[in-house]
């Protein structure tokens, strides 16, 4: 759960990324065996900074003790860099007034409301850049009170997607969710216009050519070159910003001269959109049964069973780590 | 991103209380109550169920929204938990979930359009520059962009600043240059993310920026900044005095002089000399039917 969150603070456990159930624990973090790997997994060029964290909130962690030895020290020099030159010897900075680490809390959970509000990636490093800065030293405890606080009062939570890539989301901790979507019946233009598109990939079963795609949109009467008074430049929206919010890939054929490209589902489409939601859209606008598609709707029940039975209690996206 | 973060002083402490390690929130949390704020005890604590949080997420998720949208969702939040009990009345549910948020220093606020009063409602953070939400959106220059354009509004006499006067600042822009031509594009992006409006060529605030960055514009135009002498609150568009010069805000004017057989300035009772606009009726919009209802947002006055 929230725990989860933990685990990226601590770098020697990335090794462990499928044990979601990290507690924080006041002794040593494990494994100062692999330095080097550390270093590389975490390789970015704001890698993220932490030399461990021990103590539990609220109390900020005192630095590392130097029995972990040198490896660790010389993990931490590597991973930190530039102006937090504490060894592991030394005893840290006077940790901060608990109201300071809440203030802290509640601008990460802004910011992490923020980006999730304009469909952005919640990067780890930016989170350390632009919110927790100086107090990266207790970055944990900020993100445990920041995922409590987003759990208490939205009902989300804050959940590690992505070990590798550093990656949170924010997941919907209420159920059902498919109902929302009537609620967010205003955002159907630019809903519908995805559908549309993920609808003909899916629907095809493998890549949508972009001349295909073109096609599709034309009966909406938008074309490349055309600005749109709702959707604005139709082609930068979605090869870009569709592509960038992970909702649609866009890829060249391989071996097509002249250069062509195609349109493949992104990662995001595959965690929020159902193919049950896609089968409906079809139905919505062909105005047909479902039922007319025979394959592709066994595969919706199907995926729509699979999901059921992975989570009773909450629609979970399909996530590399697993939760509570 | 070269913008200033000035802080609003918070209390010392806050309400620390409420968020203390307790028993880890999996699934529907049925009911939290927050404490009592540390600053006005005058407020009750309020109870926090998942109607509200669903209400708080899907807020959260459209940016602003009108006051129909709002009690749409309110509705929806109900029946999707089952809740056969009555809806709470709008803005007593408004103010319960306000209360939870008091202690995070965010707040669903309450604005109206400024050139036909519809309520808005918004999720906003108190304590932060606002110009900070955008940062993420927008690059050095454009964000810079916005900051001259939003100069230039609250300089301007209409609240409206011309194409053109932006357009022309554009060799004074911080971080990469940008060519007019772009400059446009970002001036329409603006106004498709719902910072900016666009009339006829000009441009003012859009309600959400309004609402967003109310604090920030008096905290970093105290000189230039106007108000409206009937609600106080920060003023882009409005009427104005020709003899004393106060002003008010067009839903304001509607409100104020709404029975009045002759409207009189409230300040120097000389006759009032412009329209009178008409009081806001949601009612009127309903039967207009759901045409106007849903109006592309870019290039459009209702917002």
């Amino acid at each position: 759960m929230s725990e989860q969150s933990k685990d990226v603070c601590d770098p020697d456990s990335a090794p462990q990324a499928s044990n979601s159930e990290v507690h924080i624990s006041p002794g040593v973090p494990g494994g100062p065996s692999q330095p080097a790997s550390q270093a590389a997994t975490l390789a970015a060029p704001e890698s993220p900074p932490l030399g461990p964290i021990e103590a539990p909130l609220p109390s900020p962690p005192p630095q590392a003790p130097s029995e972990e030895g040198d490896p660790k020290a010389l993990q931490q020099a590597a991973e930190e860099g530039r102006a937090h030159q504490a060894p592991a010897a030394q005893p840290g900075p006077a940790p901060p007034a608990p109201a300071q680490l809440v203030q802290k809390a509640h601008e990460l959970m802004w910011y992490v409301l923020v980006k999730d509000q304009k469909r952005m990636i919640i990067w780890f490093p930016d989170m350390v850049k632009d919110v927790i800065g100086s107090y990266k030293k207790w970055c944990r405890s900020i993100l445990r009170r920041t995922s409590l606080i987003l759990a208490r009062v939205f009902g989300l939570h804050l959940r590690l997607t992505s070990l590798h890539t550093m990656e949170f989301s924010l997941v919907k901790a209420l159920e059902p969710e498919e109902l929302d979507r009537v609620a967010l019946s205003n955002r159907m233009p630019m809903t519908g216009l995805l559908l549309m598109i993920l609808s003909l990939i899916y629907v095809k079963g493998r890549g949508a050519r972009e001349s295909a795609v073109w096609n599709v949109l034309r009966i909406l009467g938008l074309r490349p070159w055309k600005k749109h008074s709702t959707f604005g430049d139709v082609r930068k929206l979605i090869t870009e910003e569709f592509v960038q919010q992970n909702y649609l890939k866009y890829q060249r054929v391989p071996h097509v001269e002249p250069p062509e490209y195609e349109f493949f589902w992104g990662s995001r489409a595959s965690r929020e959109i159902t193919k049950m939601q896609i089968m409906e859209f079809l139905a919505r606008v062909f105005k047909k049964d479902p039922q007319a598609w025979p394959s592709r709707y066994r595969e919706a029940l199907e995926e729509a069973r699979a999901l059921r039975e992975a989570d009773p209690t909450a629609h979970c996206p399909r996530s590399s780590v697993s939760e509570d | 991103m070269g913008a200033p973060r000035p802080r609003s002083p918070r209390p010392a402490g806050g309400a620390e209380a409420a968020f203390l390690p307790g028993p880890p929130a999996s699934g529907a949390t049925p009911g939290y109550r927050a404490p009592s704020c540390t600053q006005g005890g005058a407020r009750r604590a309020g109870i926090m169920t998942d109607v509200h949080r669903r209400f708080l997420q899907l807020l959260m998720t459209h940016g602003v929204l009108e006051e129909r949208g709002v009690r749409r969702l309110q509705k929806h939040c109900y029946r999707v938990h089952g809740r056969t009990a009555a809806v709470e009345e709008l803005e007593d549910f408004i103010n319960n979930i306000n209360s939870v948020l008091e202690s995070l220093y965010i707040e669903i606020k309450k604005g109206a359009t400024e050139d036909d009063g519809r309520p808005v409602y918004a999720l906003v953070n108190l304590a932060t520059t606002p110009v900070s939400k955008m940062a993420s959106d927008f690059a050095e220059n454009e964000l810079d962009l916005f900051r001259k354009a939003l100069e230039l509004i609250i300089d301007s006499e209409t609240g409206f600043a011309s194409s053109t006067n932006i357009l022309n600042l554009v060799d004074q822009l911080k971080g990469k240059k940008m060519r007019k031509k772009e400059a446009e594009q970002v001036l329409q992006k603006f106004v498709q993310n719902k910072w900016l409006i666009e009339k006829e060529g000009e441009f003012t605030l859009h309600s959400r920026a309004i609402l967003e960055m109310e604090q920030y514009i008096r905290e970093t135009y105290p000189d230039a900044v106007k108000t409206c002498n009937i609600c106080h609150g920060l003023l882009i568009q409005g009427q104005s005095c020709e003899t004393c010069g106060i002003r008010m805000h067009l839903p304001c004017v509607a409100k104020y002089f709404q029975s009045a057989p002759e409207p009189r300035c409230p300040h120097c009772n000389d006759y009032w000399p412009h329209e009178i606009p008409e009081v806001f009726n949601p009612d009127k919009e309903r039967e207009a039917g759901t045409s106007k209802a849903n109006k592309k947002p870019s290039r459009s006055r209702q917002h």
